[in-house]
């Protein structure tokens, strides 16, 4: 019985063991740096809505010396005091960088509102409803084309609010907290930048205002990140109330102006399946012996084909019709041929090589599509180079509107000459 | 779904291994020294699956189809003792759609049992330790095309039976897999709610149950089976989207087994339908197989038995 009890506990401890493995998933630390360079004249800056960089006004702050200021330290010296380790987590989150973290929390909404509405019972694709957005199907259908867009406004919106909140922050010259008072222990490196308003705010509340317009079922969790990026400031030390009340304010009133070109950029007829007929015709007329058939079943209607009206940013339709390229080569043309059997080659001996890079770029359903990838390597390029709030604000409003941009001009491209090589695969 | 298969084929230790003279999962064993080789042929198929927990099918799916081939060898390394392995060769397809069938060796079993208990009433208990690992890079995320999803496992398990001499037995058995986290090629997937920004995937550890009833007399084995697969923990299929590795998948289901091999050479025959499930296929899946033993006679085998 011995060698019987033996064996039986062996087995229940190695169970034990294995069933206690540690399997947590570790993602890359961002800790915070000092940025290379404070872009000290940021303030003058190029903005993409506002007129001008002090379009909206921000008061001038109460001076390092006076009564209310002291009382802000005062009270900030408390609060650093009673921190929790939570709390502290959610400094060091929020020290990687507020635009790098806004547009992580975008890419997050956009793979979650990324899946193609279920069919329903009569064979239809029901169109999402935005006053529903959590019921079946949930709005938006973040697919690519929206996410550009989405993802483009927050850049804009994150990078115009900043542009003014430098204006500010020089012409006001409140230094940081802990600059003020050594008594105030930072949590976070502090560097020269002046700290009214708060960039972070800035960015929190803009970022706040054009994702709730994207992604109106989220509006509890966005609530929450807002408070908790806002309140991450003073728990690290590195703001005073005033600073994060002035640069909510901004923030807000920047992202708002910002939305206003949203709701006349031509989004709302985007999903204007009337144009389907008058764009097979076009193309017929051009010569193009087949339309683009969807290949699903159910047949589902083409994704947003009247978004190529959509305004684009950096450039005017003239010049989008300057830019296009010639026409496909026709369908029995050998350059067709050639090219379409390269495809069925690969379709019947993909190498395992050649499905790692399908897979890694496919971005489909579910993912945060191939606009939130491309943000996605700018936000690591932006940290990797430790490029200061404005700058990395700026790089991702540059690639945004030009996702956005190049997105349009495709979409154009596409109910033009309405074809998919797919149709010619089956 | 190709996890109802990894489920079967390497956490109940399931179709393919049933084909052999013995299983992880039974209380019989080779005698000392005898060599046991089989292949086995099984159909799984589905047409409507659980999303989450919503049954539905699916048009661009059509009938899904997995297929294997699983050659493996038993040794008893004493008539208490016994060593299995196994390696099936698996292929995925539709009916419709332009999902693209993958196909491969998937990943390669190894267990060993031990009779610890054996009593002259006919009760028996037996642990089994086991574990996997695939022998081939498979794409592990294209669920529900992709033929395993690429995990490490360790399988822990006891089984006590009861057997009657006039041959008709009973067998309970219950397992943990612990399932290693897997690596794949996106650097981004959407789980648990979230985006993960790595290519580290999480898995959930797994149990199975099981309760079989049957006949085991001179080569003739025919039993009825009720068996539960379940991931520990793991999130769901959204609504309209694709399955993935870190889903939480169960599966209920009742099935037959049956084996004739009067002297060296054998067949075994398994029909299973899943009756109950979650965020996989409701598939049916039927297996036939051919073992042939060899039986090495040792002096020292022939002093035992006298």
């Amino acid at each position: 019985m011995k060698k019987i009890h033996l064996s039986l506990i062996l087995l229940a401890a190695f169970s034990l063991v294995v069933s206690s493995c540690n399997k947590d998933i570790e993602e890359p630390l961002r800790e915070a740096y000092i940025p290379t360079k404070l872009d000290e004249k940021g303030g003058t800056w190029k903005t993409y809505i506002l007129a001008s960089s002090d379009e909206v006004a921000v008061a001038e702050p109460k001076a390092a010396g006076s009564t209310e200021y002291q009382a802000e330290i005062a009270k900030l010296k408390t609060t650093i005091s009673t921190i929790t380790p939570e709390n502290k987590k959610a400094v060091a989150y929020w020290g990687a960088g507020a635009v790098y973290r806004w547009n992580e929390i975008a890419r997050e909404l956009a793979a979650r509102y990324n899946i193609p509405p279920a069919s329903n019972a009569e064979g239809k694709y029901p169109v999402p409803d935005a006053t529903k957005p959590l019921a079946d199907p949930k709005f938006p259908f973040a697919n690519p084309p929206y996410v550009s867009r989405a993802i483009a406004y927050l850049s804009v919106a994150q990078y115009d609010a900043l542009v003014a909140a430098w204006n500010y922050k020089y012409k006001y010259n409140r230094k940081a907290p802990s600059k003020n008072d050594a008594a105030v222990s930072a949590l976070l490196p502090v560097s020269d930048l002046p700290s009214y308003p708060s960039e972070d705010a800035v960015v929190a509340a803009a970022s706040y205002t054009v994702l709730v317009a994207m992604f109106p079922g989220e509006v509890p969790l966005l609530d929450a990140k807002l408070a908790e990026a806002k309140n991450a400031r003073i728990w690290g030390g590195m703001n005073v109330d005033s600073d994060i009340s002035a640069g909510d304010a901004l923030g807000k009133a920047v992202a708002a102006k910002v939305m206003g070109r949203a709701k006349t950029d031509g989004m709302s007829g985007a999903n204007n399946q009337t144009v389907n007929a008058a764009a097979i015709a076009n193309a017929k007329a051009q010569g193009l012996k087949s339309e683009w058939l969807s290949q699903e079943l159910p047949a589902r209607p083409p994704m947003l084909p009247n978004y190529g009206t959509v305004a684009p940013w950096n450039f005017d339709k003239a010049t989008m019709i300057a830019m296009r390229p010639s026409p496909p080569p026709a369908l029995d043309s050998d350059g067709f041929k050639t090219a379409l059997d390269e495809l069925k080659k690969i379709d019947k001996g993909q190498t395992r090589e050649q499905a790692r890079i399908a897979n890694y770029w496919s971005d489909g359903a579910g993912s945060y599509t191939p606009p939130g990838h491309w943000h996605r390597a700018a936000a690591n390029l932006c940290f990797q180079n430790k490029l200061s709030e404005l700058a990395t604000a700026r790089v991702q409003a540059l690639l945004g509107t030009s996702q956005m941009d190049a997105a349009i001009a495709c979409w154009t491209l596409k109910t033009i000459i309405i074809i998919r090589v797919r149709n010619s695969l089956v | 779904m190709k996890l109802l298969y990894k489920l079967i084929l390497v956490l109940v230790g399931g179709v393919c291994l049933n084909a052999n003279a013995q299983m992880p999962h039974d209380a019989i064993y080779m005698n000392k020294n005898s060599i046991c080789i089989a292949a086995t042929y099984s159909n799984s198929q589905w047409k409507e699956y659980w999303e989450n927990n919503l049954k539905r099918e699916n048009f661009n799916i059509g009938t899904h189809t997995m297929q294997s081939v699983m050659p493996m060898i038993a040794y008893g390394i004493t008539k208490r003792l016994n060593l299995l392995a196994g390696l099936p060769y698996v292929a995925t397809k539709t009916s419709a759609g332009n999902l693209m069938g993958q196909k491969g060796f998937q990943d390669l079993s190894l267990f060993v049992k031990y009779n610890m208990v054996q009593s002259e009433s006919g009760l028996s208990l037996h642990g089994v330790l086991g574990g996997s690992v695939p022998v081939s890079n498979y794409v592990k995320d294209f669920l529900p095309m992709s033929i395993g999803i690429g995990s490490k496992t360790l399988t822990t398990r006891l089984i006590a039976h009861y057997r009657h001499s006039s041959g008709f037995y009973i067998t309970a058995h219950g397992s943990y897999i612990f399932r290693s986290n897997i690596k794949v090629d996106r650097d981004a997937y959407q789980a648990d709610d979230r985006v993960y920004n790595t290519n580290e995937v999480r898995i959930p550890n797994a149990t199975d149950v099981a309760a079989r009833a049957g006949y085991y007399k001179k080569g003739i084995q025919a039993e009825l089976f009720i068996d539960k697969n379940t991931c520990v923990g793991g999130d769901y299929i959204r609504r309209n989207d694709m399955p993935f590795p870190t889903n939480n998948m169960k599966s209920t289901g009742v099935g037959f087994y049956g084996k004739f091999q009067p002297k060296n050479i054998g067949f075994t025959v398994m029909a299973r339908r899943v009756i109950d499930g979650q965020n996989m296929g409701q598939s049916t899946t039927l297996s036939a197989g051919f073992l042939y033993q060899i039986n090495f006679r040792t002096k020292s085998a022939e002093a035992a038995k006298k």
